[in-house]
C-alpha cells in the first residue's frame, strides 16, 4: 500500500486517483501528524510526501520517519509544488527521501518512478523477511546444537566415569590373582620349577594385563575437568625422569635436556607426556649402542611442528629425540593410535597406549604432535603446546 | 620382657586380611593382629579396649573403602578423639588417586599404601614396619618409599 501525504485534499484525491486507476492501494493523509500516527499502525510500500504542510513539514516528517526501525526501509518520495530551488531538493535527500519530484509533474514519469520505488521496496521487505526467517533458524539451530552438546557432554562425563569405575573394578580382581599366585609360587613352588615357571606366566600375564587397565584409566582421565596453570616443565620433567631413574640406569641411557619455560598446563597430564615419550625412548634401544635422550625446549612463533624459533614466540616446541631403533615414517599416522603396535610384544613390552595418551594429551592442552624418524636412525618426537591457555589460569604451583 | 606389638587391620577384604595375617606372620610372628571390618567396628574395638585399660594398637592399617564407616570417616574419628589420636595410622587401600592420598596425609595418615600385588613386596613393607614400629616410623616409610616408590607416600 501507498501512503500519500498532503494538507490539501485535490491534490491527495488527483494523485489517489491516479495511482488508484493503476491498481496500487492507496491510503491518504492530510498532515505530518496523522502520517505518522498511521505509519506506526501500518505497513506501506511507499510514501510521497509534500514538503509544504502547516505544522509538521515533510523534512521533519521524513526525519521521524526513518528514524523508527519499523519504517527506516520505506522509500520517501517528495512532491513540491513550491520549494524547487537546489537547496531545498537537496534537504529532502538528506531527510531520507529516495527522490524529490516538482511540480507540475508527468504522471507517466511519476507512475514509472513509484512503480520502480515500490518494487524495490517489496524486494527489500522480502529481503529483511528472509533475513529475519534465517536468524531465527540460525539461533534455533544453535540452541538445538547447545543442547546437544550439553548432551554430548553429560554422556561423554558419564562414560568416563564408567570406564573409572570399570577400570578400577578390574584391578581388584586381578591383584587377588597376581598375589595368591605369587603366594603359591612361594610357599609351596620352590622346589617345583615347571610348575613354578607356569605359575610366573600366570603372574606375568596379569601383570601385562594390570598395566593395560593403567593405561586406560590414565587415557579416560585425560579429558576430565582439570585446569591449566602455569607450571615450571623442567620440575615435570625431572619427576619424569625419577620416575624412570631404574630403568635408565639399567640400560644406561645418557639424558641431555634444555632449559624449558614455563607455561600454562596440567600438570599431571605434561609429566604424563614427558613419562611416555622418554619411556619410549629408553624402550626402543638399539643393541650396542649407547642410549643416548635429548629433551630440547625452544619458543616458537606459532603452531606448527617446523615453526621458526622465536623469542618472544607464544608456542613451545618440545622435542625428545633418541638414538634408537627408529620407525618407518610410512606409519607415523598409525602410532598416535589406541593399541597400535609396530614392534613385536615379544621384542618390546608395552600396551600400545602410550603415544595414544601423549596424543590426548596434547589435543587437551590445544597442541600439536607429531615425529621424524628413519628405520635404525633413531626418532625425535616433537609437541607444540600454547605457553597461555584461555581458560584463567589458577593458583601457581 | 617387652610389652606385645599389635596392629590393627581395619579391611572389609576378607581375601587381603587372609594375606597380611599370613605375610605378617612370616615375618614378624611375635605380632599380634587385630582386624576390624570396617570403621565403625574399629572405633568400638578401640574404645572397648580403652575402657578395659587394655594396651591399643601400635599401628592401624586403614582400608578406604568399606561399608557402614569408610576409612576417611574413620580417620577423621580417630584424629579427634583425645584417647586414640596418637596411634599412628597408614592408609592401606587399592586407591593410589592423588586426590585421596592428599586428604588423608591432611587428615593426619602418616602414610599411604596402595596394596601390593605381589606377596614379596607385601612382606618388605611389613618386614620393616614391624622392626621398627616402636621408634620414629617416619625414616623407615621414606626408605620404603624409596625402593617402593609405586606403593607408598610419606
Amino acid at each position: 500500500m501507498i501512503l500519500i501525504v498532503d494538507d490539501r485534499p485535490e491534490n491527495l484525491f488527483s494523485l489517489k486517483t491516479l495511482l488508484q486507476l493503476h491498481r496500487f492501494e492507496v491510503d491518504t493523509a492530510a498532515s505530518g501528524e496523522e502520517a505518522l500516527r498511521k505509519i506506526l499502525r501500518h505497513d506501506y510500500a511507499l510514501i510521497i510526501l509534500d514538503v509544504q504542510m502547516p505544522g509538521m513539514d515533510g523534512y521533519e516528517v521524513a526525519e521521524n520517519i526513518t528514524g523508527y526501525s519499523k519504517s527506516r526501509d520505506i522509500p520517501i518520495l517528495f512532491l513540491s509544488a513550491v520549494n524547487i530551488d537546489k537547496r531545498f531538493i537537496t534537504r529532502g535527500y538528506e531527510s531520507g527521501g529516495v527522490d524529490y519530484i516538482t511540480k507540475p509533474f508527468d504522471p507517466e514519469l511519476l507512475l514509472l518512478k513509484v512503480k520502480t520505488f515500490y518494487r524495490l521496496s517489496e524486494q527489500q521487505k522480502a529481503l529483511n523477511e528472509a533475513h529475519a526467517t534465517l536468524e531465527q533458524k540460525v539461533a534455533e539451530r544453535t540452541a538445538e546444537l547447545v543442547r546437544t552438546n550439553e548432551a554430548l557432554e553429560a554422556s561423554n562425563a558419564e562414560l568416563q566415569q564408567y570406564a573409572y569405575l570399570a577400570s578400577h573394578d578390574l584391578q581388584e580382581p586381578l591383584r587377588k590373582i597376581m598375589t595368591f599366585s605369587s603366594l603359591v609360587a612361594e610357599r609351596f613352588l620352590s622346589d617345583r620349577p615347571e610348575a613354578g615357571t607356569y605359575v610366573k606366566r600366570i603372574i606375568a600375564s596379569s601383570e601385562r594385563m594390570r598395566n593395560l587397565i593403567n593405561d586406560l584409566l590414565e587415557y579416560s582421565r585425560i579429558s576430565g575437568n582439570t585446569q591449566f596453570m602455569p607450571t615450571d616443565l623442567n620440575q615435570l620433567l625431572q619427576e619424569a625422569l625419577s620416575d624412570l631413574e631404574v630403568a635408565i640406569r639399567e640400560k644406561e641411557v645418557q639424558v641431555h635436556s634444555s632449559n624449558l619455560p614455563t607455561a600454562d598446563v596440567i600438570p599431571g597430564q605434561i609429566r604424563q607426556l614427558f613419562q611416555n615419550l622418554l619411556s619410549n625412548a629408553i624402550k626402543f634401544t638399539r643393541l650396542g649402542v649407547r642410549p643416548q635422550i635429548e629433551v630440547r625446549g625452544e619458543k616458537v612463533s606459532s603452531l606448527s611442528l617446523d615453526a621458526q624459533p622465536a623469542a618472544g614466540g607464544n608456542y613451545l616446541r618440545l622435542s625428545v629425540t633418541d638414538n634408537g631403533i627408529g620407525f618407518n615414517e610410512a606409519y607415523l599416522q598409525k602410532i598416535f593410535v589406541l593399541f597400535q603396535r609396530l614392534n613385536g610384544r615379544e621384542e618390546y613390552a608395552g600396551t600400545g597406549l602410550g603415544l595414544a595418551i601423549v596424543k590426548k594429551i596434547v589435543d587437551r592442552h590445544h597442541g600439536l604432535v607429531g615425529a621424524r624418524s628413519r628405520e635404525g636412525e633413531g626418532a625425535c618426537f616433537i609437541v607444540v603446546l600454547p605457553l597461555q591457555q584461555q581458560s584463567p589460569p589458577a593458583i601457581s604451583r | 620382657m617387652a610389652q606385645t606389638i599389635t596392629f590393627l587391620l581395619v579391611d572389609d577384604d576378607i581375601d587381603d586380611t587372609f594375606l597380611f595375617r599370613e605375610v605378617l606372620n612370616d615375618v614378624a610372628p611375635h605380632i599380634h593382629l587385630r582386624t576390624a571390618a570396617n570403621g565403625q567396628e574399629a572405633i568400638e574395638t578401640l574404645n572397648t579396649l580403652h575402657t578395659e585399660g587394655s594396651p591399643l594398637p601400635d599401628l592401624i592399617f586403614l582400608d578406604l573403602n568399606m561399608p557402614r564407616m569408610d576409612g576417611k570417616q574413620c580417620l577423621g574419628l580417630l584424629k579427634e578423639s583425645q584417647v586414640l589420636h596418637q596411634i599412628p595410622v597408614i592408609m592401606y587401600t587399592t586407591s593410589s588417586h592423588s586426590r585421596d592420598i592428599e586428604e588423608t596425609m591432611q587428615k593426619g595418615a602418616i602414610s599411604f599404601i596402595t596394596k601390593p600385588s605381589h606377596v614379596s613386596d607385601l612382606k618388605a613393607i611389613l618386614g620393616s614396619l614391624a622392626a621398627n614400629v616402636r621408634h620414629n616410623l617416619r625414616p623407615t616409610l621414606r626408605t620404603l618409599s624409596e625402593t617402593q616408590n609405586t606403593f607408598i607416600v610419606c
